[in-house]
């Protein structure tokens, strides 16, 4: 984190071994000061851990029905009660999140760098003039008329075009993500490229593309990741609403928003459980990915994570 | 005067842009796979019928002449052809489904403003407080429920265990006769036909979707109120104000006012959003608004709903982002110059 | 009340220490130890360079210290009370109408959405209860009392309308306009031209002395006390180190940094800028025990780097904190 502020890369192993430990350091005096931020950590780490060794915990297969117990509501045999197939809804929430992260963060990592890869390069040649300039007008424009269209619709219609499929989701939503990213790199890379040590090394003979590789994105990383990790939380709730029109993940496939959408018949006549719970899980996983992004934002801006962890020092040193 | 110059010059833009925008979404709907004509026609047609049909709907022409006939009679006409679901004039449809749509996000942001502005103020305000604390989890949490599930858990408790408002089904109960059509907002146009008993009906089904998007809405706007008016009292001219020993409620209601451009265009972010974005909510509510309507077809491979929804949103976020540009004209005498 | 018994002193600051928290460091100390009276009717310059703790004493007088620095010791007197003792609210009363402030770069601290007159009477009004309409006229008055051109036209003006002269006359209406008994003028007219500068100052003596009121007139221009004060301190890392009345000030400085400050000052911006430089240096290699301008000044001895030299009363109204103080 350090070398954001300071404008520079460690060099030597020892450096960045330091400059790793500051960071750590700053990141566990904010989490101090906010607990709710490692509350968001431990989100996070949960969902995925869970996902992960979803086979081992879950008490029943996720995709086979079982007419004989359907809508049960929950008991000590069906932890958070079965739905209207009779499927077991705890087995189904916790195996969910291998569909709904691997979308969300397979869209969001691909739109974010395609998007700041192009940012990056418009947003150095912005002010050449020529080809260069002109290019990027037209990238600017486009992105324009692509944030211009309903997001829902948009998604919807992507996936209808490319069929329903998981790559076809993914590929949604890192098509809608990169303007986002886009202009994001690019104000970035403008104020950073008239810093002076990007000024240096350009008046150098440095090649452009090895500045920007080398000092521009890695300077410019911070408000990204900020971003990532929030747009990871808001891309679940995208797949979940698009599972939930029938346009997303097909059901019996574990997922929140289908499964939310299978329960919603049942709503009305009383049995809340088959859609309230993934909701709840899905609510939690979104809140957590949010925290964690909010978390960066604060260490990446110098002002605020040294405001935040100086009240911790403060408070460490009068405890003392 | 420079207001005049300003929209001028904004109008000058808006042809092009939405050129540019029908331009990509026509050639990009045309890719959503599905034979309309199998569709309209079910599986049983024979081939003689389904070509007779295709050449009627043009569907036999390359799609730059295809593209070149929507746009002549979006030009001349004003047609944006017909949805072979309803077999109606999209253009009527959406005269019909759109007031829908802006009735309910229209007041679901009023919520969202009412729930945002004092909270986000607040907060600003008392750093410490349970109030802040509150704003915090209250911010996060509305970006983090799925809007659609938040409409299920009302519509369980208020109408499913407690009863109090209408089943979600539609925009009015099914006995009551529904007002002449002037505004297509239904308490509007209740109002004008004196018609109380459509007024109660339609305001009891608003309720809860109105609530839903005003929750979920409120969040983002108390973010942005809370963190402008955090600047707006650390800034040079609230210290000031402070130094001079005006009173807190003073300051505060100055340091709002600067804060206003930054809701206004927050208000505006997510009233476009809504347009298209509010579609679940709808659904969950069986509301029949412009965005369901969108949805449909593009499930339905019906095309023409699918574009004239995407122009009718087009238009009305332009209109919505010179709306805004009026307001912070009226509220910054910077911008006026 | 003219003359009442503490001898007129309207403001006495007694061992005022004021500083600020820093992140994994010691806090910077802004004041240390600020002892200073200030008489009914007296205008009093404080010279000192920009970092010496001009400004934090202005905003500690108005109990407005920005964070996250804190007084540490030390207590502000105002009329005989304690200002650390009174409530929010009886401060708010206190500031702007008896204890006003003069700012510097008025355009950015004036709210850039609310005309000059209604900013002006909007003070005359919550101070004096007066309603909308006569403190209306009131910061009429005020704007053709401080000679803006055109007052009228001016009234209805937003702040990025006005030149920087004329929103440094709207400031000092603001300030002037409750006939406030203690004004501070904190580096007020930095930001101008050396002609309109004279008018202003020239101008906000007048109104001071009209109304009978103290000033605390901060500078780093020290060849501007000369014309405007009575008495002058000279302030370095956020200690007074002299303390004269202006006649004998300029007649015989005594500390080294006010001679230094003396002779590098000559209306030269460029070498107010180097001198800024030189000081900020000094600072840091200040050792904590012996005098802070030790590391910088040509008549330190191995004392001024062991012992802090306490402030010592040289003749009548003639004070310095100097081991070896300069003499004529």
């Amino acid at each position: 984190m350090s070398n954001i502020s300071a404008g520079h890369h460690p060099r030597t192993t020892s450096e960045r071994v330091q400059a790793f430990l500051r960071a750590l350091r700053y990141l566990l005096d904010v989490l101090r000061a906010r607990p709710l931020f490692a509350v968001g950590y431990g989100i996070v780490v949960g969902v995925v851990v869970l996902a992960i060794f979803a086979p081992l915990i879950a008490p029943y297969p996720p995709e086979t029905a079982n007419p004989v117990d359907f809508l049960q509501p929950p008991s000590w045999r069906h932890l958070l009660g079965t739905d209207a197939t009779g499927m077991d809804i705890f087995t189904r929430i916790i195996y969910a999140p291998r569909i709904d992260l691997t979308i969300a963060i397979a869209g969001t990592a691909i739109s974010a760098i395609v998007g700041s890869l192009i940012g990056a390069t418009v947003g150095y040649y912005q002010e050449v003039g020529g080809v260069p300039s002109f290019f990027s007008g037209f990238v600017m424009r486009s992105a324009d008329v692509l944030q211009a269209f309903p997001v829902f619709v948009f998604a919807i219609a992507l996936v209808a075009i490319f069929g329903q499929s998981l790559q076809s989701i993914i590929a949604a939503i890192a098509f809608l993500n990169i303007p986002i990213y886009l202009r994001l790199m690019r104000s970035q890379v403008m104020s950073i490229r008239r810093m002076r040590f990007v000024e240096a090394s350009y008046v150098a003979g440095t090649p452009d593309r090895y500045i920007i590789l080398r000092h521009v994105i890695p300077n410019s990383m911070a408000p990204v990741l900020a971003q990532l990790s929030v747009n990871i939380g808001w891309s679940v709730l995208l797949t979940a609403g698009l599972s939930f029109v029938g346009a997303g993940v097909v059901a019996p496939t574990p997922e929140w928003g289908s499964m939310i959408a299978m329960g919603f018949q049942n709503i009305i006549t009383g049995q809340w459980w088959p859609s309230v719970f993934p909701g709840i899980a899905l609510a939690v996983t979104v809140f957590g990915f949010a925290l964690v992004g909010a978390s960066i934002e604060v260490l990446a801006d110098p002002a605020r994570r040294r405001a935040m962890a100086g009240t911790m020092r403060q408070r460490r040193t009068k405890e003392a | 005067m420079r207001v005049v110059r300003y929209i001028g010059k904004r109008m000058l833009f808006i042809g092009p842009q939405l050129f540019g925008i029908i331009l990509v979404s026509f050639f990009l709907v045309k890719l959503i796979p599905g034979d309309p004509a199998v569709m309209m026609l079910g599986p049983l047609a024979t081939e003689a019928t389904l070509t007779e049909l295709r050449n009627e709907m043009g569907l036999n022409l390359s799609l730059v002449e295809q593209f070149y006939i929507y746009i002549k009679n979006l030009v001349l006409h004003g047609d944006l052809g017909r949805s072979w679901q309803t077999t109606r004039p999209v253009t009527e449809d959406l005269f019909l489904r759109m007031p829908a749509t802006l009735e309910l996000i229209t007041l679901g942001l009023i919520l969202g403003l009412l729930i945002g502005v004092p909270l986000g103020v607040g907060a600003a305000y008392l750093k410490r407080g349970i109030l802040a604390k509150f704003s915090d989890y209250y911010g996060l949490l509305a970006g983090a429920l799925p809007d659609f599930w938040l409409a299920l858990v009302l519509i369980f408790f208020f109408y499913t265990i407690l009863g109090w408002v209408p089943p979600p089904l539609g925009r009015l109960d099914f006995f009551t006769i529904a007002p002449p059509t002037v505004t297509g907002a239904l308490l509007i146009d209740s109002l004008l036909d004196g018609n109380w008993a459509a007024l109660g009906s339609a305001a009891g089904h608003l309720i809860l979707p109105v609530v839903t998007l005003g929750l979920i809405s409120g969040g983002p706007i108390l973010k942005m109120t809370q963190s402008t008016m955090d600047r707006m009292l650390e800034s040079d001219y609230s210290r000031y104000e402070e130094m001079c020993g005006l009173p807190k409620s003073i300051i505060i209601r100055h340091a709002l006012r600067n804060s206003l451009p930054s809701v206004v265009t927050i208000v505006s972010v997510l009233y476009g959003f809504l347009i298209g974005g509010a579609v679940l909510v709808e659904i969950v509510f069986s509301w029949g608004g412009a965005g369901q309507y969108a949805v449909q077809g593009v499930l339905n491979a019906d095309i023409n709903p699918v574009l004239g929804f995407v122009f009718f949103a087009a238009v009305l976020s332009l209109i919505i982002y010179l709306i805004v540009d009026l307001i912070y004209f009226a509220i910054d005498p910077r911008v006026r110059g | 009340m003219a003359e009442n018994s503490a001898a007129g002193t309207i403001l006495n600051i007694e061992g005022l220490n004021v500083s600020y928290p820093v992140y994994e460091t010691d806090p910077v100390r802004a004041l240390r130890g600020i002892d200073l009276k200030v008489r009914e009717g007296e205008i009093i310059g404080l010279v000192g360079e920009s970092g010496s703790g001009k400004t934090t004493l202005a905003r500690s007088i108005m109990q407005l210290i920005s964070r996250p620095g804190r007084v540490d010791s030390g207590r502000i007197e105002y009329d005989g009370r304690d200002l650390a003792t009174l409530g929010e609210e009886e401060l708010r009363a206190l500031r702007g109408n008896d204890i006003a402030m003069v700012i510097p770069n008025p355009r950015t601290e004036l709210n850039p959405l609310v005309t000059v007159g209604m900013q002006i009477a909007n003070v005359a009004r919550y101070h004096l209860s007066l309603p909308r309409k006569e403190a209306k006229k009131m910061a009429m008055a005020m704007l053709e009392a401080v000679q803006i051109p055109d007052p009228t036209r001016r009234f209805k003006a937003y702040p990025h309308e006005l030149s920087g002269g004329m929103a440094q006359r709207v400031v000092m209406a603001i300030a002037l306009i409750c006939s406030p008994r203690f004004i501070i003028s904190d580096d007020a007219t930095s930001g101008l031209d050396v002609t309109v500068q004279t008018q202003v100052l020239e101008l906000l003596q007048d109104l001071v002395q009209q109304q009978g009121a103290s000033m605390l007139f901060i500078t780093r221009d020290i060849g501007i006390t000369a014309h405007y004060c009575h008495q002058v301190a000279i302030i370095y890392a956020g200690e007074i180190v002299e303390l004269a009345s202006t006649q004998n000030f300029f007649d015989n400085p005594q500390h080294p940094y006010s001679v230094m400050l003396l002779s590098a000052f000559s209306h030269n911006p460029k070498l107010r800028g180097l001198w800024t430089k030189v000081v900020d240096a000094a600072l840091e290699g200040a050792a904590e025990s012996g005098c802070y301008f030790a590391a910088r000044c040509v008549r330190a001895s191995d004392k001024c780097r062991a012992e802090h030299p306490d402030m010592r009363e040289m003749t009548d109204a003639h004070s310095v904190r100097c081991h070896h103080p300069v003499e004529r």
